[in-house]
């Protein structure tokens, strides 16, 4: 079985910051090549590491988002390493790529350049801000893109500082849009016969993975602010129970809700009909909660999530992202995929695909690759002889 | 032109995570014709702000499918669409009838795309949720929080706009795989899935070391380095977000502040032992920053090569921010009753099929008529009739 973009060949020469997106792609099917310089990306001196020591080899998070993807090492840098670049996009659809503003053109390799060998060539940039605007010459980390993007202010206790997220989201999100871009991209093709570029910045993309922050404010010139656990629709909160947190949620079937409570016999006002009105369960969502609370802290959460998912109340567990490691819904459904390292003598078990496509399933087609392990299968694709390959490895290039 | 000029999308989504799906489908040139009923709730405006920027560009059609007839013409529409989308909980569309098997039936191509919270095989596949307790069970809510602190999370569903936006890519690739073969599919999306395929390297290194995660506040997630955070800045709750890697951006940094005595300590003078002191540094550079404006620390900082970044607020963002200006993020949209909408656009730029805000959100059924007259021929005695029936909501 193949997957859904079988036979699109993609060039991936992005680092952290645009890593999800060749891996999405990757493991939709295309053919991935990712690009590192002869020393290897800087992905695999990220830790954590296997057993705890930094290698090349044992970056667990190179190898997160490098699964599918074939790997070839090129110093881009070098006029050599250019030109071979340039034969490689004049027989590919896609380039990833993450370089700082400009760089790419200076070397030779961009957009006017690549499209110029390959008019139906599609290039993605991701980088902080995108290519154009005052800022485009600015750095961000993950953070910093969060931060500038609107999604760290609303996170976080009030009287504490704003929160980053768990997991790099700022680059995730920007990955997805930048494959969204590039499908895009590869649509319009088909039409019109030519290539475009996608300009994704990771400021932008976090601003797209926003919900009410800029709404309310376009709407209402409100400014949403941190409130704790408590969404900004106020039906859901944090709560205590005797081993742990549970997720509150007033929407959903409010009367089985009470009548449980009130069979516990601690609903205090809640019976009272007023609170059958959604809006005035918004209104009043700190003393609801408050009720709430002091009910839940009878249950586990097994037993309180048990009990409100047979009563369609929408409740779940606040745990650790390894809960779903031991999670048997998503065992069931073989979310975490045992992928063999044979080199390590090791099965690792990776996180599924987002989504599943029925009949051309997303999945992990290969273990991430070593540091220029397709050099010889790549490079022979393109037409370089064996002897060529060896002078460019002589002089470095590759 | 845009990329899916011609490509038309049934839309039964509601709340928050579908709807941002389709509006990515419909900012790329797709016709999204949104299915709605009456009395569903909505965010306001429908026009713009919250419930525009979630419909932009689409169209509505109140049918009620719980009338034979009302069903009818969603199937008579779905033969005519390209795709088909929902998030309901798994029960519901097979409920009304609509699984993929008869959608399948009515249109043998369609691409159906199943964005429940669960999935539609497994244990829990019949539990309701909502983003709120999807993030909750992926660990974003646990693990955002101050080390040794209880549980923050996000303010929002990032979940929704997680499973969202990568419901569109869904839909990409599978109308790609379509083009090629001229099959549909259908693509069960679990959005607990979605967001947990998004919390990163952590989970794949809880799954060989078997160890607990404990949240660690604003440090690094990717190469280590202090500082490393978000620290106070002159007047109420403004924040900048300064992020110090390498020796080199220390060096970066330290200049900027203009070479302050405390930065001379050996203590910090390397990135492990910047690391090893990094609550210190946190404070001395809290101690710094609580002098600053906010806009101006980072203009020093960035003028120098650090990364560094106000904490936007909705003002920050949309009243501010020159750059998300400059790519035109943000859009002012006619409305047909003569008003001016504000509306988020697309967070992509394509150099020349651009991905646009078509139009402003639409009114509850305000595109009943034309869309059943346009797709199905019904004539205006015919809406008449159905319009008297109720099946028109």
């Amino acid at each position: 079985m193949r997957g859904a973009l079988a036979g699109l060949r993609v060039l991936d020469l992005t680092g952290q910051q645009g890593a999800l997106a060749g891996k999405l792609l990757a493991d939709l099917g295309a053919d991935v090549v990712l690009v590192e310089p002869p020393g290897g990306g800087p992905l695999r001196a990220i830790p954590p590491f296997w057993q705890g020591l930094p290698d090349p080899e044992r970056s667990l998070f190179f190898w997160f988002y490098s699964t599918s993807k074939r790997g070839i090492t090129l110093d881009v840098a070098r006029p050599p390493g250019a030109a071979l670049l340039r034969r490689l996009a004049a027989d590919a659809d896609v380039l990833l790529e993450s370089e700082p503003p400009g760089r790419l053109a200076a070397l030779g390799c961009g957009p006017e350049s690549l499209r110029a060998l390959n008019p139906r060539f599609v290039i993605a940039s991701i980088t902080p801000f995108g290519q154009r605007g005052p800022y485009r010459d600015w750095r961000a980390s993950d953070t910093v893109a969060q931060a500038m993007g609107g999604m760290l202010f609303v996170n976080g206790h009030r009287d504490g500082p704003p929160l980053r997220a768990l997991g790099l989201q700022a680059y995730h999100q920007a990955g997805i849009f930048a494959a969204v871009g590039v499908l895009g991209a590869l649509f319009a093709r088909d039409r019109t016969g030519r290539g475009q570029d996608v300009d994704v910045s990771l400021q932008a993309a976090v601003a797209g993975a926003l919900e009410h922050v800029t709404g309310l404010w376009h709407q209402a010139g409100t400014v949403a602010a941190r409130q704790g656990t408590l969404h900004w629709t106020r039906y859901f909160r944090v709560g205590r129970c005797r081993d742990g947190w549970v997720m509150h949620c007033t929407v959903g079937d409010w009367t089985s809700l009470v009548e449980w409570v009130k069979a516990d016999g601690v609903a205090a006002d809640l019976g009272d009909s007023a609170w059958e009105d959604v809006r005035h369960r918004a209104t009043g969502a700190e003393h609801l909660f408050d009720v709430l609370d002091a009910w839940a802290a009878r249950y586990t959460v097994a037993e309180l999530v048990e009990g409100a998912q047979l009563r369609r109340i929408p409740y779940a567990a606040v745990r650790p992202p390894e809960g779903l490691l031991r999670d048997p819904h998503l065992a069931e459904r073989g979310f975490f995929v045992p992928i063999e390292h044979p080199e390590l003598g090791m099965t690792v078990p990776y996180p599924g695909p987002p989504f599943r496509l029925t009949d051309t399933p997303s999945r992990i087609w290969r273990r991430p690759p070593r540091l220029a392990e397709h050099n010889d299968e790549v490079y022979g694709e393109v037409g370089l002889t064996p002897a060529e390959l060896a002078t460019l490895r002589e002089q470095g290039i590759v | 032109m845009r990329p899916l000029d011609g490509i038309r999308v049934l839309d039964f989504t509601w709340v928050v995570a579908g709807p941002v799906a389709t509006r990515i489908l419909a900012d790329l040139g797709a016709d999204v014709i949104k299915v709605e009923r009456r009395g569903a709730a909505d965010f306001g405006d429908r026009r713009g702000g919250l419930s525009g920027t979630l419909m932009r560009g689409k169209r509505s059609v109140v049918l009620d499918l719980n009338r034979p007839r009302g069903l009818d013409l969603a199937r008579r529409l779905v033969a005519v669409s390209d795709v088909v989308v929902d998030n309901f909980s798994a029960r519901v569309m097979s409920n009304l009838g609509l699984d993929y098997e008869e959608l399948r039936r009515l249109k043998p191509d369609v691409v159906c795309v199943r964005m429940t919270g669960f999935g539609l095989t497994g244990p829990d596949r019949d539990h309701v949720s909502y983003g709120p307790t999807l993030q909750a069970l992926a660990g974003y809510t646990l693990l955002m929080a101050e080390p040794d602190g209880p549980p923050a999370g996000f303010g929002y569903s990032y979940s929704d706009l997680a499973g969202g936006n990568l419901g569109a890519l869904a839909v990409l690739a599978a109308l790609w795989q379509r083009s090629r073969t001229g099959r549909g599919q259908l693509v069960d999306l679990s959005q607990l899935e979605a967001v947990a395929s998004l919390v990163g390297p952590t989970l794949l290194a809880r799954g060989l070391d078997g160890g607990t995660s404990t949240p660690t506040g604003n440090a690094s997630q990717e190469r280590p380095g202090a500082p490393h955070g978000v620290y106070p800045c002159a007047g109420a709750e403004r924040w900048l977000a300064i992020t110090v890697f390498s020796d080199e951006d220390w060096g970066r940094f330290v200049h900027a502040l203009g070479d302050p005595e405390w930065t001379r300590a050996a203590r910090f003078a390397t990135r492990a032992a910047r690391l090893e002191h990094a609550v210190e540094l946190d404070r001395l550079v809290a101690a710094w920053s609580r002098h600053q404006v906010a806009e101006e620390a980072m203009v020093l900082l960035q003028g120098a090569g650090v990364a560094a970044g106000v904490v936007a607020n909705a003002e920050d963002l949309c009243g501010r921010d020159p750059q998300l200006a400059a790519r035109g993020h943000f859009v002012e949209v006619p409305t047909p009753e003569g008003r001016t909408v504000r509306i988020d656009g697309p967070p992509f730029l394509l150099s020349e099929t651009p991905a646009r805000v078509g139009g402003p959100g639409p009114l509850l059924g305000e595109h009943t008529d034309e869309v059943l007259a346009e797709l199905l021929g019904s004539s205006e005695d015919e809406l008449r009739a159905l319009r008297e029936e109720g099946v028109l909501g």
